[in-house]
C-alpha cells in the first residue's frame, strides 16, 4: 500500500471526537454538576447529522436510572464542516453517592456509521444525608408531639373521670 | 323537635375524649412520614415538587376518609354489641336524629384529619404556590367523599349483623374504590375517564391531580365532584328515608 493509499485510509475512516471538560469532578448527592462536551471533526468532509446521548454508569455495576439524574440527555448535532467543532452544555444532579462515569456517544443518524464515544468524565458522589429537606422537619416532629401530648391528656382526664 | 344536635354534640365529645385523639396522633405520624420522604425525594429531584403536593394531598385524603369511615362504620353496629344502643334508644331521641347525630359525629374525626393535614400541606406546598388550591381540595373535594363514604359506613353499620361485619364489608367498599386510582393511565381512554368519573374516590383523586399537577382552574374540573356529590345526596337521603330501620337492636 502506497503511503498516499494509507493517509487517504486513516483520513477517511476519521470520525468526529468527543471530549469532556472537566474531565473529572468530586460532589455530594444532591448537587448540580455542569460540564460540556465538544465535539470535533477531524476529517476532510462534513459529518451527518448526529445524535449525542449523554450516558451514566455506575463503577461498581449497579444500575443507574438515568432519567433520575438528568431528563435531557439527548441532543441533536447538525452536521459539521471539516475541521470545526461543536460545544454541548450538560447539566446533571448527583442522586446516587459512588464512583461513576459520564461519557457522551454520538450516534449517525444517516442509517450507516458507527456509534462513536468518547473519554468518560469520572464523577465521585459522596453521600450525604439533609436532614431538614425543604424545612419539614419542625412539622414533621411538632405535630405528631403536639397530638401525644393530648392523647396522653385526654387518657389521664379519662381515667380520673372513671 | 329534633334533636340530633344534642347526639352529634354527646358523638362528638365521646370520640374526642376516648380514641379521636389517638387516631389524630397516628394520623400525624403517618403525614409526617410520608411529608419528610416527599421533600427528601423532592430534593433529591426524585419527584418534582408538585407531585410531592400532590402525593401528601392524596394520602391525607384518603387516610382521613379511611379513619372517619372507621368510626362510622362503628356508630350503630358497635353500640349495639357493646350493649349501650338499648339504652340510646330509650331516650327521648328518634332513631332518626340518632343516626344524622352519630354520623355527624363520625365527620368530626374528618374535621380533625383537615387541621392536621394543614400545617404538612403549607411545609410541602408553600415553595410552588400549591397551598391555597391544595386546602381548597382538602375542604371541598375531601369533605364530599367522606360525607359520601363516611355515611355508606353508617348504612352498613345499621344493616350489619355484627360490628365485625360491619367494619370488614366498609372496609371491602373502600378498597374497591382505592383500588382503581393505582391503575396507571387510567384517563387515557374513555373506558377509564368514565371509570374515574363515576368512582367518588377516583374522581376526588382525579380532580386533585389536576388541579395541582397540570394546574388547572379548580372551576373548571368541578364535574369530577359529580360522583362523590351524587353519592353524599343518596347516602343523606338513605339516611333520613330509612334512619328509623338502621338504628335497631337486631
Amino acid at each position: 500500500m502506497t503511503v498516499f493509499a494509507l493517509l487517504a485510509s486513516v483520513l477517511l475512516a476519521a470520525g468526529p471526537t468527543v471530549t469532556l471538560d472537566p474531565q473529572s469532578a468530586s460532589v455530594t448527592t444532591g448537587q448540580v454538576v455542569s460540564f460540556e462536551s465538544v465535539i470535533t471533526n477531524p476529517g476532510p468532509g462534513p459529518t451527518q447529522k448526529l445524535v449525542a446521548h449523554l450516558n451514566v454508569a455506575a463503577l461498581d455495576g449497579h444500575y443507574v436510572d438515568l432519567e433520575d439524574w438528568s431528563g435531557d440527555v439527548t441532543k441533536v448535532v447538525e452536521p459539521m464542516p471539516a475541521g470545526k467543532q461543536t460545544t454541548i452544555e450538560w447539566e446533571v444532579q448527583a442522586v446516587n453517592s459512588g464512583e461513576f462515569a459520564l461519557y457522551v456517544s454520538l450516534i449517525p443518524t444517516g442509517g450507516r456509521g458507527t456509534v462513536i464515544a468518547g473519554q468518560p468524565m469520572y464523577v465521585t458522589v459522596a453521600a450525604r444525608h439533609k436532614l431538614n429537606s425543604g424545612g419539614v422537619l419542625p412539622v414533621a416532629l411538632a405535630v405528631p408531639g403536639f397530638w401525644a401530648a393530648v392523647t396522653a391528656v385526654a387518657a389521664l382526664r379519662y381515667r380520673r373521670t372513671r | 323537635m329534633s334533636r340530633w344536635p344534642v347526639v352529634a354534640g354527646q358523638e362528638t365529645r365521646d370520640l374526642w375524649v376516648g380514641r379521636g385523639p389517638a387516631l389524630m396522633f397516628g394520623y400525624a405520624v403517618l403525614l409526617s412520614a410520608i411529608t419528610y420522604l416527599a421533600a427528601t425525594n423532592r430534593g433529591l429531584n426524585f419527584l418534582e415538587q408538585r407531585e410531592a403536593v400532590n402525593l401528601v394531598l392524596q394520602v391525607a385524603m384518603t387516610v382521613g376518609v379511611l379513619v372517619t369511615l372507621l368510626v362510622s362504620a362503628d356508630t350503630i353496629s358497635g353500640e349495639r354489641e357493646r350493649g349501650t344502643l338499648e339504652s340510646l334508644l330509650l331516650t327521648p331521641v328518634g332513631r332518626r336524629s340518632i343516626a344524622i347525630g352519630k354520623l355527624l359525629g363520625a365527620l368530626s374525626l374528618w374535621l380533625g384529619c383537615v387541621v392536621v393535614s394543614l400545617p404538612y400541606l403549607w411545609v410541602i406546598g408553600r415553595s410552588v404556590a400549591a397551598v391555597r388550591p391544595a386546602v381548597l381540595i382538602v375542604l371541598l373535594a375531601g369533605t364530599l367523599v367522606t360525607v359520601a363514604v363516611a355515611g355508606l359506613g353508617l348504612v352498613i353499620s345499621g344493616l350489619s349483623s355484627s360490628n365485625r361485619v360491619s367494619l370488614a364489608v366498609s372496609l371491602l367498599v373502600l378498597l374497591v374504590l382505592f383500588a382503581p386510582t393505582q391503575l396507571p393511565g387510567m384517563a387515557k381512554s374513555w373506558v377509564g375517564d368514565l371509570l374515574i368519573r363515576v368512582n367518588p374516590l377516583g374522581s376526588t383523586m382525579e380532580f386533585a391531580s389536576r388541579v395541582i399537577l397540570s394546574r388547572h382552574d379548580w372551576r373548571n374540573e368541578l364535574d369530577y365532584l359529580v360522583a362523590p356529590a351524587v353519592l353524599a345526596v343518596i347516602v343523606a337521603v338513605v339516611i333520613v328515608v330509612t334512619g328509623n330501620r338502621l338504628v335497631r337492636l337486631g
